[in-house]
């Protein structure tokens, strides 16, 4: 019995698990109100990463490209990204914010980002005096980390550019949740709303999830606001839910303005919800509301209905986001589901040095593998090969063919879950979060169950 | 002022010179709008690159072979689960994709060790699959990775397997299209004539620039069963490698997507003196128009008109439902670019619907030659539209249902015009008789959506009223 | 012959055959010049040559366009044999003006496709 951690041996990569850098730095960059990232490089770089998210979050955002041609490869690509900056803030009277994104393309050419975002600069200011648009490099080039580390970059870059200055006391809470769907956004705010605790939440991604009006307008895009990124320099403190997408800025925060900074594990499952709801407490003074003592309740009596009659002693594989992964192993042994493969889906070496992927180490009873830099290929290996039997896949929509194909009920959670209707609505954070993940899990095996006749007469009286 | 200056391009007024209002009375002598011309850098453009033209549109949709991309993780993660073109393999195509994964050694010190390793690996974790296509991406193609050599030397190494090397980074050309030229030319100069098919029928073609979507290969197939034509090769809707290598020895090649796959049917008329015919199989005149010249090509026409008139009277009178419940709907087609010319005269034709827009991402002037021929005057004809452009042509013109790929369809719904995917279809395949009748009912579902009423209701209006008239 | 007939067949033309718009200008002059040629001898009802790939491609496009003209522009019949001739070759230099000689297409010449 025990836990073992071991990384992808193979050089190629089938099925890969996450989409690279400058895709992370497109999703931080959409969630700023009134900004539109410009990525530096060939327009498949943006063009499939807004595709990527229409298919999650069925909406679309606006990302811009420098459309890198042959001509700009050969000569340098600087003249494209003074031209996309200018004709992004002549066109859109709004904007205020581009994080101008670098990809593998344009970092072997090696442009110089900075020169070229100050000439523009210059020339916005003589164009539109009294205009302030932050313009600023996201450096991302692919062939580093990933998605992952991509948002992370991107977010740091933001906070960089424009929280600059030190402001005055807002007794607010910075909440730096990471690569989150808009359901977790709006939990996270209700929790702060039960506490009486002011706070922002970056970024705020609630209106990803955005409606069809009578007048038509689109309200699809983030809210996090220029004041809110300057505002946070003066915050009370600054929670990091995300060890790999959000600790970075929180880290900065605290170097730089001395905002207190706290990493703690992210909220998935009941006792990391817990956990977070004390540190509020601690920080803020003020006691755990009685409604979340409520919630919490009612999302225990839920998945005590489920634990030791249907989840205890089943198989469970969980990929996707780092913090994702680690955290949706928590939950699964607090509901005696048993997490026995973990995949972590880039080459960060920190991976293996996690204390909460320590801690399970020392305490799993059971055997668990989790591989670092792992891609499907391996999930879909273990479970073709028989080695391994697995009674449920946690993760989301590009393992689909494993579970189709080896007939394995499975949950979808994470980023992208494009093959379930409306998931990006809600939370995975929270009480209520695990309550519906629970539920998920269930009716995904109940329905297993149905179309398999496997005990379907089970749940004729349950 | 047939080409036309939007209000959004006032800083960008070149655009001008791509979008054309056709008037009554002129024609492409007077005006041609450019396309296949670099985009303006922040434009919000629709277009994606050349690697993406020649592995996801065209490699991609081989049912036996391994797509390794040479390159950083993203390019195969974005062209993976983008598509919709089965096969009748159990879609060994859409379920996987293979990346070098390159990393920033690799960058340094180059690749092709990495791309061999990884080539290997490939060949060894799927033993059953022989073939592959290896693509160099942006960074691989900047620091000049040799691919060739390293597949030449896989397969002197393993002497079952082929590997075919497609050299079109996504700098590459200005759009997708540079991705199809790329792919056409290497094909048809290195693997072509390499492999004998069995032949099996006095008639046989090759059917090009058909991929497959939502079934349409599979679909036309059977048409070509009855009519007893072996299609050689299909390039490439759920098409095999070794087919392709074999397109030499067909007699006809019948191009559907000229865009895509024009070249290479250039070629094998050029190289092989195989005739082309170029077809449109979307419609039902179209379709039979098509079914008539290829019959009459192999001298088989009364085949043809069996087949005709079989599936006139199967599907004809479902078409004239909708026609007649769509008659009058006005239209905008915004997808790659040839659809804009299959399409806007046989909707107008099959279904009484009024084209009033279209956009293409990657067309040539060659495509909005067909397109402004083929439509309407009053029409907006655009090459590379944004975003910004097509708001204010909709306001312009009034779409009533918008064939687009799912993200712009997303944004429209926002403004209470429903879209249908023009891409990979709603609810396909689109092609041939019974595919016509399909793409008919998708857009008179979409028209006929109740909730688009109900979205453009404004409750607190209504309220209001219901409390005055019960006051009163 | 009569300019407002070449105009309608050319008009016809345009909107429905694809052969016209090929890639390079010797490709669309072929097909003009074949396909026209054909369907003149059909017209003329002379036995057509099916002995290359290419005759018989261009026998089975203009026998399609042979059987439209006949739906659609039922005064084609009426016509003195010389006088189809006449109007044909009328067709064959407007499709060759539209799209060879004035067309704006920039790639009509380039020597490679």
């Amino acid at each position: 019995m025990g836990c073992e951690i071991t990384t992808r041996e193979r050089a190629g990569v089938i099925n890969p698990m996450y989409d690279c850098q400058p895709a992370g730095a497109q999703y931080a960059g959409i969630g700023l109100k009134d900004s539109i990232p410009l990525v530096h490089g060939g327009q498949g770089c943006s063009m499939f990463v807004r595709l990527l998210f229409a298919q999650h979050f069925k909406e679309n955002f606006d990302v811009a490209s420098t459309s890198l041609h042959e001509d700009s490869a050969v000569f340098g690509g600087h003249m494209r990204i003074q031209e996309g900056i200018l004709t992004l803030v002549r066109r859109y009277p709004q904007l205020r914010i581009i994080p101008v994104i670098t990809t593998c393309s344009t970092e072997v050419i090696g442009d110089d980002v900075e020169g070229n975002i100050k000439y523009a600069l210059d020339q916005i200011a003589k164009e539109f005096p009294g205009r302030e648009v932050n313009v600023f490099a996201v450096h991302t080039p692919s062939f580093k980390s990933s998605q992952v580390g991509g948002y992370s970059e991107c977010v740091l870059s933001t906070w960089k550019a424009i929280a600059k200055e030190k402001a005055p006391a807002t007794g607010k809470l910075n909440i730096f949740p990471g690569w989150v769907n808009p359901g977790d956004v709006v939990l996270l705010k209700h929790y702060l709303k039960e506490f009486g605790v002011q706070g922002d939440i970056f970024m705020d991604t609630e209106d990803f999830d955005s409606p069809m009006l009578p007048d038509k307008s689109i309200h699809t895009h983030g809210r996090t606001t220029v004041e809110d990124i300057k505002a946070s320099t003066g915050a009370l403190a600054s929670l990091s839910l995300a060890r790999y997408e959000a600790a970075s800025t929180v880290d900065f925060l605290k170097n730089t303005h001395g905002v207190p900074g706290h990493q703690i594990a992210a909220p998935y499952g009941i006792a990391n919800t817990d956990a977070m709801l004390q540190k509020i407490s601690e920080i803020t003074g003020k006691p755990i509301p009685d409604s979340l003592v409520h919630e919490r309740g009612v999302a225990i009596d839920a998945l005590q209905d489920l634990a030791h009659m249907f989840f205890a002693n089943k198989k469970v594989a969980i990929f996707g986001h780092p913090d994702l992964v680690i955290g949706l192993a928590d939950f699964c042994t607090e509901v005696e589901l048993e997490p026995t493969l973990l995949l972590l889906g880039d080459d960060n070496t920190r991976y293996k040095k996690d204390p909460r992927l320590l801690a399970m180490k020392e305490k799993v009873p059971y055997d668990m593998e989790v591989v670092c830099n792992a891609d499907l290929w391996e999930l879909e290996k273990r479970v073709k090969d028989g080695s391994k039997k697995y009674d449920l896949i946690l993760g989301h929509s590009k393992g689909r063919y494993v579970a189709i194909d080896a007939n394995i009920p499975m949950a979808r959670v994470g980023f992208p879950t494009f093959d379930r209707a409306g998931l990006y609505r809600h939370p995975t954070m929270g009480y209520r979060g695990a309550m519906l993940l629970g539920e998920q899990i269930a009716n995904a095996m109940f329905t297993h169950m149905e179309y398999t006749r496997d005990r379907e007469w089970l749940l004729n009286t349950w | 002022m047939p080409m036309v200056l939007l209000e959004c391009d006032k800083d960008i007024p070149e655009r001008s010179k791509h979008i054309y209002l056709k008037v009554e009375g002129e024609d492409q002598r007077d005006f041609l709008p450019i396309s296949n011309a670099a985009t303006i850098p922040g434009t919000l453009s629709e277009r994606g690159c050349a690697f993406c033209g020649a592995k996801l549109v065209i490699g991609g949709v081989l049912k036996d072979t391994i797509q390794m991309i040479h390159g950083p993780i993203g390019c195969a993660y974005d062209t993976w689960h983008t598509k919709r073109y089965p096969t009748d393999n159990g879609h060994f195509n859409m379920k996987y994709v293979w990346s070098t994964d390159m990393k920033e050694s690799h960058i340094v010190f180059g690749g092709e060790k990495r791309l061999e390793k990884s080539i290997n690996e490939a060949f060894d974790e799927m033993p059953d699959i022989k073939r592959m296509f290896v693509y160099t991406t942006c960074p691989t193609a900047l620091i000049g990775d040799d691919i060739k050599a390293v597949a030449k030397k896989v397969m002197q190494e393993r002497p079952d397997v082929d590997i075919f090397c497609c050299e079109c980074p996504g700098f590459a050309g200005v759009s997708q299209s540079k991705g199809h030229h790329v792919l056409n030319i290497n094909w048809i100069n290195e693997k072509v004539g390499t492999v004998e098919p069995e032949i099996t029928s006095e008639y046989t073609m090759n059917f090009i620039g058909d991929f497959n979507i939502q079934g349409d290969t599979q679909l036309l197939d059977q048409y070509w069963k009855r009519l007893g034509i072996q299609v050689v090769a299909h390039f490439t809707g759920n098409g095999t490698y070794d087919d392709l290598r074999a397109m030499h020895k067909a007699q006809l090649n019948v191009v559907n997507c000229a865009r895509s796959s024009g070249y290479i049917a250039n070629e094998l008329k050029k190289q092989y003196g195989i005739p082309r015919l170029d077809i449109d199989s979307w419609g039902f005149s179209y379709m039979a128009e098509g079914i008539r010249k290829i019959c009459s090509f192999f001298g088989i026409e009364e085949r043809g008109e069996k087949l005709i008139a079989e599936e006139y009277a199967k599907w004809k009178p479902q078409l004239d439902w909708y026609k007649e419940r769509l008659q009058g709907t006005k239209m905008a087609i915004w997808t790659g670019g040839p659809r804009l010319w299959h399409w806007t005269k046989s909707v107008e034709d099959d279904l009484g619907v009024q084209v009033v827009a279209m956009s293409s991402k990657f067309g040539h002037q060659e495509d909005v030659e067909k397109v402004i021929a083929r439509g309407g005057a009053g029409t907006y004809y655009i090459d590379d539209g944004n975003e910004l452009e097509f708001f204010e042509i909709i306001d312009l013109v009034k779409p009533e249902v918008i064939f687009t790929g799912p993200r712009v369809g997303e944004l429209v719904k926002k403004l209470h015009i429903p879209y249908v995917n023009g891409h990979g279809y709603h609810n396909g395949p689109y092609m041939g008789f019974e595919g016509f009748v399909n793409l008919a009912r998708d857009m008179y579902n979409a028209k006929a959506n109740p909730l688009l009423k109900l979205a453009a209701t404004d409750i607190r209006g209504g309220n209001k009223a219901a409390l005055k008239e019960a006051a009163e | 012959m009569s300019e407002q007939q070449v105009k309608e067949l050319f008009d016809y033309c345009q909107v429905r055959y694809l052969w016209q718009f090929f890639s390079r200008s010797w490709d669309r002059e072929e097909n003009i010049e074949g396909i026209v040629n054909a369907a003149n001898d059909m017209f003329h009802g002379r036995v057509i040559k099916k002995h290359t790939p290419m005759e018989r491609l261009f026998y089975a496009d203009a026998k399609e366009m042979v059987k439209d003209f006949r739906e659609n522009f039922p005064w084609i019949e009426q016509l003195e044999p010389t006088k189809i001739t006449e109007i044909l070759d009328g067709l064959k230099s407007m499709l060759r003006e539209y799209t060879i000689t004035k067309s704006l297409n920039h790639e009509l010449n380039h020597s490679l496709y």
